[in-house]
């Protein structure tokens, strides 16, 4: 599946900014059952400075400076991908999560894939007695370490509402668990953080989901937006789970960054120099590429 | 020091038996309730019972000053700490404390010394080589010696610096310290390692300082080796990684809210660093800047005393208000030399411990010269099973965690079932959080007790400073020793004591070849010009909020005693009600009503008045904070003795009472003016002091002008404005007759050789502005020049016959803009005050 990505960020500010500088990840990932075609970002003003660069994950980075002052700054990321990825694991198979977690300790890597750098709380995922607790219960002695990760997806979807008004970026995890309610953000480190609790490697995953679902098919919750899921590692590798919408990740979903937790993928991280408030408006287009050709025809 | 007692003197030749019976009879006293602990190693009583040659010859010296004068001299230290404004900050309190130094040194024989330097400067080379390979090749981790889930857990270990080399060899570290104890077999360990921002060599340097003045004999006699060297060797350390030849080191310091603020400035002072908060610093075109009244400067070398998570808000904690945006990039490119690297504190953490003797095995090919604690990281299944099976007798500490404060004494095991059952179930499901130790029981050293000495656990800090030839170990330290037998001294705290720590020389020095104290001699280094946008800001709101005190003093001075000897409350209703109309206005007084005592009580000492003499003075304060390594000690005592009188509790004084709390303030004020004046270095900021002062002062006596000598201004007006202006005298000697309008408004606004006229403030704002670098390089006069050149024009062309209330409202107008003016030019962000902001994230 070919699909044409389009991701607008449009800052307005009350009173002018002297200088912004951003950190954008807002390019897709290569690899893993994805290849980027064709990929830019449009940024205006144009900056004074810009410089590519990898992070520690491996992510695509673009640093930017503007010194111009500007009381709107717009960033428009465009992107042709194709998205073929392999079969979802059964759910019979692999390690038991004890051996998984235990292998986790013993992998003698700091390699970006290493599972040692998803294990314990980062910046945004807290070990919470509760979440981990939350999470034993898909956990019996002796099961299988990704069929547990699929139960408690499961859960989470099933015990959580989807509530875009109910948490903003910084909300807490505990507070957004003690609701059970949220957005694919809070969904990810939930989830995340009751891996995390017992002991096994999840990752933060941010991208995009397809905007317009297959014919017949229902529409996937946060399409509309920048979206985040999990990725588990099973001792056998990483597997992508969507507890917003409890399925597997496959061809629906568009890797862009990959990280601890939200804050090492933000696809927009800046600091501005200014005073006064500003205003945010983000759009995102994921539409196949035939789709895209049907409606031009 | 005191001259009460004369000093008793050693007589050359041999000495009396009744002078060394009485010696031996103080040292006695002195001693005769010193027990250390059995089993627990002592620093002045040996393993054979015996006391130790560096601590009898300590005594023995001591021993020569009456207990009268050892006291004295004791005392005239606590009261040079005090004065000097030593001081730290216990963590979540606002008022500092005076740096609590004991009286007796920690001393070290010069052999032991060699030991314990060899030791440490081993252990630095341990901590910068595993550092090195952890932001690289991890070769460590892949030969197994290193678990790489220890590694990827702490929070320290900062992954946008991974990769990043420094130029000039890649250095991680350059100031490493270590935290020593004896351990019960009497060989000294290593509690902690610290590698962050390591503190304390800013309090070892003053309390030496402050020692060796107070006991100058036994210093001297004692052959203490000088700690000058350690600090001259660190200073080329950071300035040997830089690229130019005389690079520009700045200190990155946490802020005058910071627990150890007043020991950095004290180290800026001294090694001649700018001091410099994280606003201070720009980055621009992948370089470091730092923002000062001559524009942007190159910062070549920062040595931080921030948390490395904190020093860039963009790439690390966006949390941090203490860092640069951009400063990891600028790390990235090269650009710029940092010590210790963001990220070193990887190493603090306890889990390391567990690895340290293979690693030095393994690395150096000899064992470590000074052990840790013994240690496991639970998170290796062999290890843990170690620490099940010795549940009873271990400690369980967070394997990430620095060593500090963390020395618990009860096993793990035996503590309540809750407690136990947590430990339990972190073992189960998240092993590696954990490492386990024994508990630590420190070693004693002798304290004084008043009458005599007693045994005290202490930690022992000890420096070590990378320098193109290898590490370069502080002879000395930083000690603590707790005041009571069986507290660990972990932080600066109650119940806890410096002590300076005397390294002794090889050879014991002749008394006679050394007869002066050796004090620590500061090598000879120029405060560099280099003047911070944010403390030009500070100095210049130092000066308005001084200032502005005084006008609100004055102020109630009149209130108080009217415009001369009438109060006006019986003579001028009118003048009167414009008074306490302008108190109501500048906000000091909740009405304008109401007895004089009960506004004066306002006006002078309220709290919550926005527009009080008390308010202002704080304000300054908070601004001289900032600046405390540009200030004389003189004149932040002087402020907080102004700030003691207006805040002294007053309650319902007489009208009497709070006039005499006025005329202290207002001379405690001019003696604070004068200090500025005289002391403060010319280079060091002082014309923004004045510059701030001028611009207020002008402003005031601007408003002043327009209420006082309107043109329908009564004699008790005009008396009144003279006296705000405090021109009276002035007036009194070139006018016989009484007060009249015209002279009175020339005598204020227009006379340019009235120190306190309008005309004479926008003088010396002229000349200020005319001695300052000026940015730009086509000669044209920047703005505040013009405006302040075109104002002096003016007023020098006015008459006092043809001046009305309207014009004094212009100027003062045009005064304001001024201000903006110098606040656009000269301080960060300008005017606008533009704080760096987060943008919006996004979901």
């Amino acid at each position: 599946m070919i699909y044409l990505l389009r991701h607008v960020t449009a800052y307005a500010y009350r009173n002018p900014v002297t200088q912004a500088r951003c950190l954008l990840r807002l390019t897709p990932a290569e690899g893993d059952g994805q290849r980027v075609l064709s990929h830019r970002i449009g940024v205006d003003p144009l900056p004074h400075r810009r410089e590519s660069g990898r992070d520690f994950f491996g992510n695509a980075t673009l640093a930017l400076t503007v010194e111009t002052p500007h009381r709107a700054f717009r960033i428009e990321a465009l992107s042709r991908v194709e998205v073929e990825r392999m079969q979802l694991p059964d759910l019979a198979s692999g390690l038991s999560w004890e051996e998984v977690r235990e292998r986790a300790l013993a992998v003698p890597s700091l390699g970006p894939d290493a599972p040692v750098h998803f294990t314990s709380p980062s910046r945004r995922v807290p070990v919470v007695a509760e979440v981990t607790d939350y999470a034993r219960a898909s956990f019996p002695p002796g099961g299988g370490a990704y069929a547990g990760a699929v139960d408690l997806m499961r859960r989470i979807r099933a015990d959580f509402a989807f509530d875009a008004t109910a948490t903003e970026v910084a909300t807490p995890l505990a507070d957004a668990f003690a609701h059970r309610r949220g957005v694919c953000q809070d969904f990810a480190h939930i989830m995340i953080a009751g891996l995390r609790g017992l002991g096994l490697p999840a990752a933060y995953v941010s991208g995009y989901l397809r905007t317009r679902p297959p014919p017949g098919m229902a529409r996937l919750e946060g399409a509309d937006a920048s979206h985040a899921w999990v990725s588990v590692w099973c001792g056998d590798g990483w597997h992508g789970l969507d507890p917003t919408n409890a399925i597997g990740v496959e061809d629906d979903h568009v890797v862009v960054a990959r990280g601890r937790d939200y804050a090492d993928v933000a696809p927009v991280a800046g600091i501005i120099a200014g005073s006064g408030a500003q205003t945010l408006q983000v759009a995102v287009d994921v539409v196949p590429e035939d789709e895209e050709a049907a409606a031009a025809g | 020091m005191s001259a009460a007692a004369p000093l008793a003197v050693r007589e050359a030749g041999g000495e009396t038996s009744e002078a060394e019976a009485t010696r031996r009879e103080r040292r006695a006293r002195w001693c005769a309730d010193y027990r250390p602990r059995p089993g627990v190693p002592d620093e002045m009583i040996g393993p054979d019972g015996a006391i130790r040659p560096a601590w009898d010859r300590f005594l023995d010296r001591l021993a020569d000053l009456a207990e009268d004068e050892v006291s004295a001299r004791f005392a005239a230290a606590a009261r040079h700490i005090h004065n000097s404004g030593m001081a730290y900050r216990v963590y979540g309190e606002a008022a500092e404390r005076d740096w609590p130094l004991g009286v007796l040194p920690l001393l070290i024989e010069g052999a032991e010394w060699a030991e314990i330097a060899a030791g440490v400067a081993q252990r630095a080379s341990l901590m910068e080589t595993v550092l090195a390979d952890l932001y690289g090749e991890a070769h460590l981790v892949a030969a197994g010696l290193i678990p790489a889930a220890a590694v990827a857990a702490s929070p320290e270990f900062l992954r946008p610096l991974h990769g990043v080399r420094q130029p000039g060899g890649g250095r991680q570290l350059h100031l490493y310290a270590a935290d020593l104890s004896r351990g019960p077999d009497g060989r000294w360990r290593v509690l902690a390692d610290r590698t962050q921002a390591p503190s304390g060599t800013g309090y070892a340097l003053e309390n030496r300082m402050v020692l060796a003045r107070a006991l100058p004999e036994v210093h001297g006699a004692l052959a203490v080796r000088p700690l000058a060297p350690f600090f001259q060797a660190f200073r080329d350390g950071l300035a040997a990684a830089a690229e130019r030849a005389e690079p520009r080191i700045a200190l990155l310091t946490s802020g005058p809210y910071g627990d150890t603020y007043v020991e950095q400035a004290v180290l800026a002072r001294y090694l001649g660093f700018a001091l410099v908060e994280g606003d201070d610093l720009t980055v621009q075109d992948g370089r470091l800047f730092i923002r000062t009244v001559a524009g942007l400067k190159r910062a070549d070398v920062l040595w931080r005393r921030v948390d490395g998570d904190f020093v860039d808000p963009l790439s690390l904690n966006p949390a941090s208000r203490l860092g640069v945006p951009g400063l990891v990039e600028a790390l990235q490119a090269g650009a710029c030399v940092m010590g210790n690297m963001p990220g070193a504190g990887l190493v603090e953490g306890g889990w390391l411990a567990s690895c340290l003797p293979a690693l030095a095995e393994h690395l150096f090919g000899e064992p470590l010269r000074l052990p840790g604690l013994p240690t496991w990281w639970c998170g290796d299944p062999a290890q843990r099973d170690a620490v099940l099976a010795r549940a009873d007798t271990l400690t369980l500490r967070p394997a990430s965690a620095p060593a500090q404060g963390a020395f618990t004494t009860r096993a793990f095991g035996l503590r309540d079932p809750e407690e136990t059952g947590r430990l339990f179930a972190i073992l189960r499901d998240r092993p590696g959080d954990l490492v386990a130790q024994e508990p630590v029981q420190l070693s004693t050293a002798p304290a004084w007790d008043g009458p005599g000495l007693v045994p005290r656990p202490f930690v022992l800090r000890v420096f070590a400073a990378a320098t193109p030839g290898g590490w370069a170990v502080m002879p000395g330290g930083f000690c603590r020793v707790s005041e009571q037998p069986d507290v660990q001294p972990v932080a600066m705290g109650t119940g806890v004591r410096a002590a300076d720590v005397w390294v002794l020389a090889d050879a014991p020095a002749d008394p006679a070849a050394a007869p002066m104290p050796r004090l620590e001699q500061a090598p000879v280094r120029r405060v560099s010009g280099l003047l911070p946008s944010r403390a030009a800001d500070n100095l210049f709101w130092l000066g308005r909020y001084l200032e502005r005190a005084e006008a609100m003093v004055r102020l109630t001075i009149c209130l108080l005693s009217g415009a001369g000897a009438v109060p006006l409350s019986e003579a001028d209703e009118g003048t009167a009600r414009r008074l306490r109309g302008l108190l109501h206005a500048w906000g000091a007084v909740p009405t304008v009503v109401g007895p004089a005592a009960a506004l004066a009580a306002h006006a002078l000492s309220g709290r919550e008045a926005w527009g009080s003499a008390r308010t202002h003075v704080l304000a300054a304060r908070r601004n001289a904070a900032s600046l405390r390594e540009r200030l004389s000690v003189e004149m932040w005592r002087s402020l907080s003795a102004l700030l003691d009188v207006l805040d002294r509790p007053g309650g319902t004084g007489s009208e009497a009472q709070w006039l005499d709390r006025a005329e202290r303030a207002l001379g405690l004020g001019a003696a604070l003016s004068g200090l500025a004046q005289e002391n403060m270095n010319r280079a060091g900021g002082w014309p923004f002091v004045d510059i701030g002062r001028r611009i207020e002062r002008a402003i005031n006596t601007c408003r002043f002008a327009g209420l006082f000598a309107a043109e329908a201004a009564t004699a008790d007006d005009l008396g009144l404005l003279l006296q705000l202006a405090d021109s009276r005298i002035s007036y009194g000697a070139r006018y016989l007759l009484g007060v009249a309008l015209s002279p009175v408004r020339d005598m204020v606004l227009l006379d340019p050789y009235n120190p306190r006229s309008v005309a004479f403030q926008v003088e010396r704002l002229a000349e200020h502005f005319a001695g300052l670098p000026a940015l730009r390089q086509d000669g044209l006069p920047e703005p505040q020049t013009r405006l302040v050149r075109s104002l002096t024009g003016e007023i020098a062309g006015t008459e006092a016959a043809a001046l009305t209330p309207d014009v004094a409202a212009a100027w003062e107008e045009r005064l304001w803009a001024i201000a903006e003016a110098v606040e656009t030019r000269y301080f960060p962000g300008g005017s606008e005050a533009a704080r760096p902001e987060r943008l919006v994230a996004l979901a």
